[in-house]
């Protein structure tokens, strides 16, 4: 579904990928595992073009992404993005932030958007937060919605860009746990986290990201029980 | 335009003097400078009534804060050229009117900078020097003023350049600084009145730009030092 | 001194109607000053976010040249100076048909334009890009993420510093006096000189002008309060 293929991507002189390849399959989890600064949100953040790239190729479902002819807005739709930050527009409602996209994009009628809202709000446990703002959400909160905003739009794909990492430990859980309800439901996703318990338990593959190239693939038993280089052992060590 | 510099150039930059009083661009600084210095211990004076918890303080200084802020100062400004001659009981000059409306207004608009800095200084340092046992007058004029003036200087230096704006109005009322300067110079030429005003503007332009590029520069600085402050542990 | 202070006597036939007159031209100057204001103030926004050096300076220069010259003075540029640069026809025309009023009003509004776009400006600047981030990954193209999104938000951050420029710009009306346009202070120094009730003629025009103020000091800090978003 989404290959990437020796992608590379400068900032000025500083390499940050050199020369990623692999590939997320149709209803895959991948996690994706590396020390801060080694290229993770880089990499995702390609995937809709977020970042732009020198070398190589991104393809979603066989398609450049680059390409001339790709529609980037209509990619963008198929594709989910949830960002550390949460990033919720301020100036509208939980159910606000949610038809936006189903009113403006969907052409969807008010009421129909709004039923499909409430269904995504119920589907995070929130329905009873519809009309709150951003800023009256707990952290947590604010996160569901922003999945439940990015799964609004009926994407083929989540990208979750460390979904967790900005959140008190008592809420990590809570968005886990729709993470994870949603994984089952089959999904397909790309999960940049700290969280090596949720890669072991919902990962299908985990990637380990070290100086801008992908240097250990495999099933979690895998990768996180018998690690071969040596930084990712230094790194599942200081994780755990 | 070259040859009404040529020809005026010291009826602009002193007015009559030394035939008369002193008057055009040094006036206008003067009236600036005094007119600023004068108002800091009235501002500072209305900013701790403002923030006073006693309403009889509190009251009048809100008042007259929100009665400047409504008022055109050109108003003001015919206000005392009225009432201060029968007040003091003689006659009074249109510089001595200008400095005394100038001096209100500005205090009012200084005040509101003065309090907003107090109000923005961490309560910490209030509580550190009532902890050392320090009355409220040694706490806000030994501890909590110098800090907040400190911080001001940028807008203070902005405020000096909005005074020196003001000082034009004096054109109103026939006191003797730039802009009147300039207004007799058009009368005598009466043929170039673009010329007169195009170098008036210029004038100002040149002084305020100046001031303005310096607050600026100061700005940065006291970001830099707060930024240099604030990366030690505290 | 038996002095009586009595304000109704200002308030009678003529003087009445002076005092109605000044006020309808001050509020008139105010908003055709402010409608131009607003309008060369947003186009200078758009034209300075263009990717163009040469246009940001350009615009940088009309910003600093209203910030740092006395409106008093610009408006004495306006209303002396430049009819002499028009053609003599132009010249006599505009000279016999009121030409005061539309020159204080150009003045006014352009200097008011050099405060707007700054305050447009910052208030753009003041959301995160994050913002533009998210909409964008929603899959809104630019203009959309800007009407749907950023706009909504800068126009909440905007309108309370728009509030104190109709404040600032409400009170320097006055200054068109200095060039005889009717307005509120020129109409009360006419009651005054044909009345010699110099207090009560003050006394009513601060009264007008302080009722304005406050009302749109009200509607600012109600903006203020309404329109506080916190973001994060
Ligand atoms: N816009 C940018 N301009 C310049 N350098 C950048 C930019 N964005 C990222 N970088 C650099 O690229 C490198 C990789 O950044 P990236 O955000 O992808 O890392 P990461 O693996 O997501 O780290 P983290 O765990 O801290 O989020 C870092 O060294 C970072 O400093
Ligand atoms: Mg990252």
């Amino acid at each position: 579904m989404i290959r990437f293929e020796a992608v590379e991507k400068w900032f000025g002189q500083h390499q940050v990928l050199a020369g990623v390849t692999g590939e997320v399959k149709r209803g895959e989890v991948v996690t994706l595992l590396g020390s801060s600064g080694s290229g993770k949100s880089t990499l995702i953040r390609t995937v809709t073009r977020l970042e732009g790239i020198q070398g190589g190729q991104v393809l979603f479902e066989g398609v450049d992404v680059a390409g001339r002819g790709v529609d980037i807005n209509r990619l963008r739709q198929r594709v989910g993005f949830v960002f550390q930050a949460f990033n919720l527009f301020p100036h509208l409602s939980a159910l606000g932030n949610i038809t936006l996209g189903l009113e403006r994009l969907r052409k969807m009628r008010k009421a129909a958007a709004r039923e499909r809202a409430m269904t995504e709000l119920d589907r995070v446990g929130l329905a009873d937060k519809a009309d709150a703002l951003p800023s009256r959400l707990s952290g947590g909160q604010r996160q569901r919605v922003a999945i439940a905003r990015a799964l609004a739009m009926d994407p083929d794909v989540m990208l979750f860009d460390e979904p967790t990492s900005a959140l008190d430990p008592e809420m990590v859980n809570e968005v886990l746990r729709v993470m994870r309800t949603l994984a089952q439901n089959g999904m397909t996703m790309v999960v940049v986290t700290h969280e090596i318990g949720f890669a072991r338990e919902v990962a299908d593959t985990v990637w380990f990201l070290d100086k801008g190239q992908i240097v250990e693939s495999g099933p979690p038993a895998e990768v996180l029980d018998d690690p071969r280089h040596d930084r990712l052992r230094s790194f599942l060590s200081r994780a755990r | 335009m070259l040859e009404i510099l040529e020809d005026n150039w010291l009826l602009f930059l002193i007015g009559q003097y030394p035939h008369g009083p002193v008057g055009g661009l040094a006036m206008t600084l003067f009236l600036a400078v005094a007119g600023l210095s004068l108002s800091f211990p009235v501002a500072i004076a209305l900013a701790l009534a403002r923030l006073s918890p006693r309403r009889w303080l509190r009251g009048p200084a809100t008042a007259v804060v929100y009665v400047v802020r409504g008022l055109p100062l050109i108003m003001f400004i015919f206000w005392t050229y009225f009432a201060l001659p029968l007040l003091t009981g003689h006659a009074v000059g249109g510089v001595e009117t200008l400095l005394f409306a100038l001096v209100i207004y500005e205090a009012s608009y200084l005040s509101e900078i003065i309090r907003a800095g107090i109000e923005g200084l961490p309560k910490g340092q209030a509580e550190a020097a009532k902890a050392l046992g320090l009355g409220y007058f040694p706490t806000t004029f030994k501890v909590i003023l110098p800090q907040v003036l400190h911080n001001m200087m940028p807008s203070l230096v902005s405020q000096f350049v909005s005074t020196i704006k003001e000082t034009s109005l004096g054109y109103v009322i026939s006191a003797n600084e730039v802009t009147f300067a300039a207004s007799q110079v058009n009368n005598q030429l009466m043929t170039q009145p673009f010329e007169v005003y195009g170098l008036l503007a210029l004038t100002y332009f040149t002084l305020c730009f100046t001031l303005t590029s310096a607050a600026r520069w100061l700005e940065r600085r006291l970001a830099a030092e707060r930024g240099g402050l604030g990366a030690q542990p505290a | 001194m038996g002095y009586v202070f009595d304000p109704a006597a200002v308030l009678t036939g003529q003087y009445l109607d002076w005092f109605i007159w000044g006020l309808a031209t001050t509020i008139a100057l105010t908003v055709a000053a402010w409608l131009l204001g607003m309008t060369i103030g947003i186009i200078l926004t758009l034209v300075r976010m263009l990717p163009f050096r040469s246009l940001e300076w350009l615009v940088a220069g009309y910003v600093e040249y209203h910030r740092n010259v006395p409106l008093l003075v610009q408006i004495l540029v306006w209303y002396f100076g430049v009819p002499q640069l028009l053609p003599r026809a132009i010249r006599m025309w505009v000279n016999s048909h009121h030409s005061e009023f539309l020159l204080a009003m150009v003045a006014l509004g352009l200097a008011s334009a050099a405060y707007i776009t700054e305050d447009l400006r910052s208030g753009i600047r003041s959301i995160p890009k994050t913002q533009y981030e998210a909409a964008r990954s929603i899959g809104f193209n630019y203009l959309q993420a800007m009407s749907y999104v950023i706009l909504p938000q800068a126009l909440r951050i905007v309108i309370p510093p728009l509030i104190n420029q109709t404040l600032l710009l409400f009170k320097n009306t006055s200054l068109a006096m200095a060039i005889g346009v009717g307005e509120l202070t020129y109409r009360t120094r006419e009651v005054d000189s044909y009345t010699f009730k110099t207090f009560e003629a003050f006394a009513v025009a601060t009264v007008l002008y302080l009722a304005i103020s406050f009302a749109i000091m009200a509607l600012g800090s109600f903006a203020d309060r309404r329109l506080k978003l916190e973001i994060r």
